[in-house]
């Protein structure tokens, strides 16, 4: 499976290396593989391109845990006190149907240029995938699963911890995975907008440089990110499935 | 020992109510396997929810002279209902995971309830992978678990083929004899209640309600021999002709 998926990014990565000699395509609109390869091997030696990952590695990690896990818990508290989502659902409609580029510009405004306003913005697109999934997780929880949790007479933390939480964890899941592609992105658009670090930053610089090697290198790496992240949710799935058989 | 007084249930209100229950009188001795039985929608399962606790009733009294007061009984649903990401063994440990019985003690105990229902080698299938029967073998096991004295089993058999459910009977039997469990088994053939109960309910629709409750009389314990003794094969024939009356 691994391997017939890595056989399936070399093609793809010879079909682009042999497509930029036969079409005579200039390098600053499409650099061949391995030129970009270079260009990422010089940024890391030269330009701390391992210290601009970690920036953005940052943003996305704190951002997204601190969005799930308010998600999470707010899912919680608006399944057990039904008024409360009332009252909040319009300004949480409000705060995510309002585009999250027009945000952004108000948190650099507000927090500065560093790690803060993107972990913020992360947090924010993070929040409300997680949060519905939960809520829906917990609210339709099947009828018969609350009788067999009434004839054995749980407490309200058992019925939650072995009955709500395991019936809503596929949901929950499937919302941190969404979450997870609409965090990698908040944090790169928070960087595209004013940032000194970070691997949107150095797109933004490629972009000023018209260095075609540099954001292609950007964009693969990020890429290769997400694929770690959302290999990271894989895993933490099973883990926490295993947990509750 | 259950003594149930003048219980009824009227789901929803005004108009759109419906008599789910009409008053009903009966009491159950200790160690009695009753076998409940009449036309869908009768409120056989209401019945059984009541007397579990699942439902109030509408008006009247249940008494359950239990000493297990935090779990007093055990239930076995009309559809299994097994936790979909707990395996077989899972199921069957759940009430006792629940009420900290330690992890050994629980071991031991599932291996038992597994051999007993015959699942053997199907420990670690999840219930997607079982067969209806399967499934209500697990639900059977898990109700059994905590060693409940009363048990309220709603047709717990219908997903099971007739073989494996003969033998199913004559285990839950033997499990009753060893046990003096309070039984209360609801059932849709009249055959399995004039079998395995020591009083048949035979109940009537709209509005539900209790048409006549019968002794049966027939020696125990039950063997094949019963399912041709004259007695056996009268009591069928009564049930019904009861069955079809209650119809009308
Ligand atoms: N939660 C509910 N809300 C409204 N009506 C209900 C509810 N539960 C049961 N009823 C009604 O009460 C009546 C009795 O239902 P019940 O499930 O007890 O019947 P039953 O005898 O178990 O039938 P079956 O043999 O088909 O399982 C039915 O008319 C049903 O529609
Ligand atoms: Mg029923």
């Amino acid at each position: 499976m691994f391997l017939r998926s890595l056989l399936g990014l070399a093609g793809f990565v010879a079909l682009w290396g042999a497509a930029v000699p036969v079409f005579n395509i200039p390098s600053y609109l499409l650099p061949g593989p391995i030129e970009v390869f270079d260009r990422i091997c010089f940024l890391f030696e030269r330009a701390e391109l391992a210290g601009h990952i970690q920036v953005t590695v940052l943003e996305i990690f704190w951002g997204f845990l601190l969005g799930t896990f308010t998600g999470i818990v707010s899912a919680i508290v608006f399944a057990r006190i039904p008024v409360l989502l009332r009252i909040f659902t319009p300004l949480i409609l409000l705060l995510q149907t309002v585009p999250k580029i027009a945000i952004a510009p108000l948190l650099l405004l507000w927090l500065g240029l560093g790690l803060a306003p993107k972990v913020v913005l992360v947090a924010i697109v993070s929040y409300f995938p997680v949060m519905t999934a939960m809520l829906s997780g917990l609210r339709y929880i099947d009828k018969s699963f609350t009788d067999l949790a009434g004839v054995l007479r749980l407490t309200p933390w058992q019925r939650f911890w072995h009955v709500e939480l395991p019936s809503a964890l596929p949901g929950l899941f499937a919302g941190a995975t969404v979450a997870s592609t609409l965090a990698m992105t908040a944090a790169v658009i928070g960087e595209l907008m004013g940032a000194n670090k970070g691997m949107g930053f150095m797109l933004a610089t490629g972009q000023e440089n018209a260095d075609t090697a540099t954001v292609i290198g950007m964009v693969i790496l990020l890429a290769f990110l997400g694929w770690a992240f959302f290999s990271m949710l894989e895993y933490l799935r099973k883990r926490m499935e295993d947990r509750f058989s | 020992m259950i003594r149930i007084e003048q219980v009824s249930k009227t789901f929803g209100q005004g108009k759109n109510s419906v008599v789910a229950l009409a008053p009903l009188d009966q009491f159950i001795g200790e160690g009695e396997f009753i076998a409940i039985v009449g036309p869908s929608g009768c409120g056989k399962s209401t019945l059984l929810r009541i007397v579990a606790g699942l439902e109030t009733a509408t008006e009247g009294r249940i008494t359950l002279g239990t000493s297990q007061l935090k779990r007093p009984v055990g239930f076995v649903f009309q559809d299994a209902v097994l936790l979909p990401w707990k395996t077989v063994a899972g199921n069957i440990r759940f009430p006792l995971d629940t009420s900290g019985v330690p992890r050994k003690v629980g071991d031991r105990k599932v291996e038992e309830l597994v051999e007993l229902v015959g699942l053997q080698g199907f420990e670690n299938a999840l219930p997607k992978q079982l067969s209806g029967g399967m499934k209500q073998r697990t639900a059977i096991a898990r109700a059994l678990a905590d060693d409940p004295a009363i048990l309220l089993m709603d047709e717990p058999f219908s997903a099971v083929d007739l073989m494996t459910r003969e033998g199913l009977n004559d285990e839950l039997l033997r499990i009753w004899q060893a046990t003096g469990k309070t039984i209360l088994l609801v059932t849709h053939s009249v055959e399995e209640a004039a079998y395995l109960g020591t009083k048949v309910m035979v109940m009537s629709a709209r509005p539900g309600r209790l048409r006549k409750t019968y002794d049966v009389a027939l020696p125990s314990p039950r063997t094949e021999e019963t399912k041709t003794s004259a007695d056996y094969l009268d009591l069928v024939g009564e049930l019904k002709h009861m069955m079809r009356d209650a119809d009308r």
